[in-house]
């Protein structure tokens, strides 16, 4: 399951932000990634989702895969929407 | 076979560069991190060409390919895959620490040093023995016997150059067997001996160019010289070795290694050395009849770094002066201060270091200085922890003020430091009266004492770095995580660990690792260390705001670091003055992989203080048992 976002922050995902999304993301069993500019990171570890280097404007695509995949990506969709 | 063929085939079958974390090899293996291993097709990784198993071990993908060959393939691979290749790092490394090329060489000097040890003390304290003995015995050293003990005794210090060529070969990273043909031809017998004296200037010359002329003289004793032909011929060798065929391998690359550095060695190296030694000599000459003990203070300061240097060869040329002119030798008791303090100073870190191994060789290294052989005491300890050098030189300079002020002089040449007694006793043609004998163990004591005092106090030992630990990054006041004015970070979301408020603008590698990301911004870095320790270092808070502005990055994403290795710096006033906070966090950021982050600091920290334990959980212990797999 994936979800579109446009990064709305100015700073992009640095590292607060980053720390909320990996920390959300840990919670759940589903493999969670996030895509932008071509790369893809694992969500659940927090230098990769910084070395993405995603800015503001940056389209990242959100993907969880797995037995909670669902309320993995409801959970994610939230702490991206109300940080970034 | 076509490494880039075979590198290309691996990044092909391993799911194309995007799905490497890392890349290494070893001796015969290609060792790979790999993001996802469902995209590893390994039934086409072994269909490789020259690929002679493939398996997967300790977290590794690794691919056999066998000595010589894995090299290469390697070099082909990270091309291929741009990942960073070590080399190119290094030269962004250099660039980067600049300022620290002087400590580079003195690590450098150490590393050729400490292996070969063993042999030069053994030689250095059996030959201030001898020397001594023959002192004491007449007829000794004329008797056959002498020259039995001189052969073990003299072969190490001799035969020097071959010893410091093997062991910086093998620091450089070259063949061991081609950096022992390079010392041979260093000290080859059909040169002038480096010790000979006046000899020197008389040696053949093999062609001049105005006053740049090129002598065929030995490197006895040379130490620095040895050490640069040696990296020369690495330099060359391993540059060779990536570009000639491996057909042509053994035709071409130890025959024109060799060649090359030792050109270097007799052309280059040589005349410059040998311009200094002279420039030495007429400089030596000319302090040490500065009245007022001025000269002697000055040469017993000086005297200890023109041996690092290497310059000090034609020091007995002016022991032969003032003899021929029907003096005393009043070079000796100086040369005798610098020798006995770079000893005493020796001594002093026996004494003080907790270090067992550093220990069992600074006594046997001291108390062969004290016999005058003070290579052990000055290459194998002194030099490399600096502090007691310096403390030896402080030595020097007070032991030879004194031996200068009360006119110390000896009968002969060749022998300082204890058995300098011997040819210090009173002589009525040299007009050297009963105290001169006294003196000149006043000379000996002051200088001991002086180097002694300032190597204890002074001398540190280095704290030893472990794995599990994290070493400060930053200078300041330590503070508790939660008391971090920034919920994200309080609240530990981001990583477990403590905050710093700096004292200095500067972050230091907390470890042996790696940069994993940098921010444009520059303020926050994160890296892992080699044991997998993951640590973000966030200089202030919301200063993600300031976009770079202040910051200036001294490594970059993918960069190998040391640990205190300067990574950042930033201008701390200018920060707080545009209203920052500059509380900096310092988190391992995956303590989930670890039982606990125990926090070790609190109050002042400086730079490299141990200040978070990452405990391992009890099931993780021998991860590694499969490494032990003979390659």
């Amino acid at each position: 399951m994936t979800f579109e976002y446009v990064i709305k922050d100015s700073l992009g995902i640095h590292a607060r932000p980053a720390g909320l999304v990996v920390a959300e993301a840990k919670k759940y069993q589903s493999s969670v990634t996030i895509e932008a500019k071509g790369k893809k990171a694992d969500a659940k570890r927090i230098f990769a989702v910084m070395s993405l280097g995603v800015k503001c404007g940056d389209t990242v695509v959100v993907t969880c895969e797995g037995a909670d995949s669902e309320s993995a990506l409801a959970g994610m969709k939230a702490v991206i929407e109300s940080n970034l | 076979m076509d490494y880039k063929a075979s590198a290309q085939g691996v990044l092909d079958a391993i799911g194309g560069k995007e799905n490497i974390v890392s890349a290494a090899h070893c001796a015969t293996r290609l060792r790979l991190v790999i993001a996802d291993n469902g995209k590893v097709n390994k039934e086409q990784l072994e269909n490789v060409d020259g690929a002679k198993g493939v398996f997967e071990a300790s977290g590794q993908l690794q691919i056999i390919f066998g000595t010589g060959t894995v090299n290469k393939v390697f070099d082909e691979f990270i091309a291929l895959a741009g990942i960073e290749a070590g080399t190119k790092e290094d030269v962004k490394k250099a660039a980067a620490s600049k300022q620290n090329i002087f400590l580079r060489l003195i690590k450098t000097l150490g590393d050729v040093f400490v292996p070969i040890l063993p042999a030069i003390v053994a030689s250095g304290l059996l030959m201030g023995l001898l020397e001594g003995l023959t002192k004491v015995i007449p007829g000794m050293a004329e008797s056959n016997w002498y020259t039995f003990f001189h052969l073990m005794s003299s072969a190490a210090l001799t035969f020097l150059p071959i010893l410091i060529a093997v062991s910086s070969a093998r620091v450089f990273g070259g063949n061991m067997f081609l950096g022992a043909v390079v010392g041979m031809i260093m000290i080859h017998p059909d040169l002038v001996n480096a010790w000979s004296g006046d000899a020197v200037n008389s040696a053949p010359v093999l062609f001049s160019i105005g006053a740049y002329s090129v002598r065929l003289v030995g490197y006895q004793g040379h130490v620095i010289p040895v050490i640069l032909s040696v990296w020369v011929m690495c330099f060359v060798e391993k540059k060779l070795h990536k570009v000639v065929p491996e057909m042509l391998d053994l035709f071409v690359v130890p025959l024109a290694s060799v060649l090359a550095s030792g050109a270097v060695a007799l052309l280059v190296v040589g005349p410059i050395f040998g311009q200094l030694e002279t420039w030495v000599l007429q400089g030596a000459s000319w302090f040490i009849s500065v009245p007022f003990g001025i000269g002697g203070f000055v040469v017993g300061a000086a005297y200890a770094p023109t041996v690092v240097a290497g310059v000090h060869h034609m020091y007995n040329i002016i022991e032969q002066g003032f003899l021929s002119n029907g003096g005393a030798n009043i070079w000796m008791p100086i040369a005798t201060a610098a020798n006995v303090a770079q000893g005493a100073a020796a001594l002093a870190v026996a004494l003080k270091t907790k270090n067992k191994k550093l220990k069992a060789m600074a006594v046997p290294a001291g108390i062969s200085a004290y016999l005058g052989i003070t290579e052990p005491a000055i290459f194998g300890v002194n030099v490399r922890y600096k502090r007691p050098f310096i403390a030896g030189i402080v030595g020097g300079a007070v032991g030879g003020l004194f031996a200068a002020l009360t006119h110390v002089g000896a009968s002969a040449y060749g022998v300082t430091g204890i058995f300098g007694i011997l040819i210090t006793l009173p002589n009525s043609e040299l007009g050297l009266g009963a105290w001169n004998i006294v003196n000149y163990i006043f000379t000996i004591l002051i200088a001991s004492a002086a180097a002694f005092a300032v190597s204890f106090i002074w001398y540190k030992d280095e704290a030893p770095r472990e794995k599990d630990k994290v070493y400060s990054p930053l200078k300041g006041e330590a503070i508790a995580l939660s008391d971090v004015k920034d919920q994200t970070f309080a609240s530990g979301v981001l990583g477990q660990g403590f905050a710093v408020v700096p004292a200095a603008g500067k972050v230091v590698a907390p470890f042996d690792g790696k940069v994993t990301t940098l921010f444009e911004t520059k303020h926050a870095i994160g890296l892992t260390s080699d044991a997998g320790i993951e640590v973000l270092v966030h200089v202030g808070l919301n200063t993600v705001a300031l976009e770079g502005k202040y910051f200036k990055a001294l490594v970059s994403e993918g960069d190998n670091v040391k640990a205190g290795q300067p990574l950042l710096t930033f201008d701390a006033k200018a920060i707080a003055a545009e209203g920052y906070d500059l509380t900096t966090p310092v988190v391992v950021t995956n303590p989930d992989d670890y039982a606990g982050i125990e926090v070790l600091c609190h109050g002042k920290v400086g730079f490299g203080d141990a200040v978070l334990l990452a405990k391992q959980k009890e099931s993780e212990t021998e991860p590694t048992a499969q490494e032990a797999n003979p390659a």
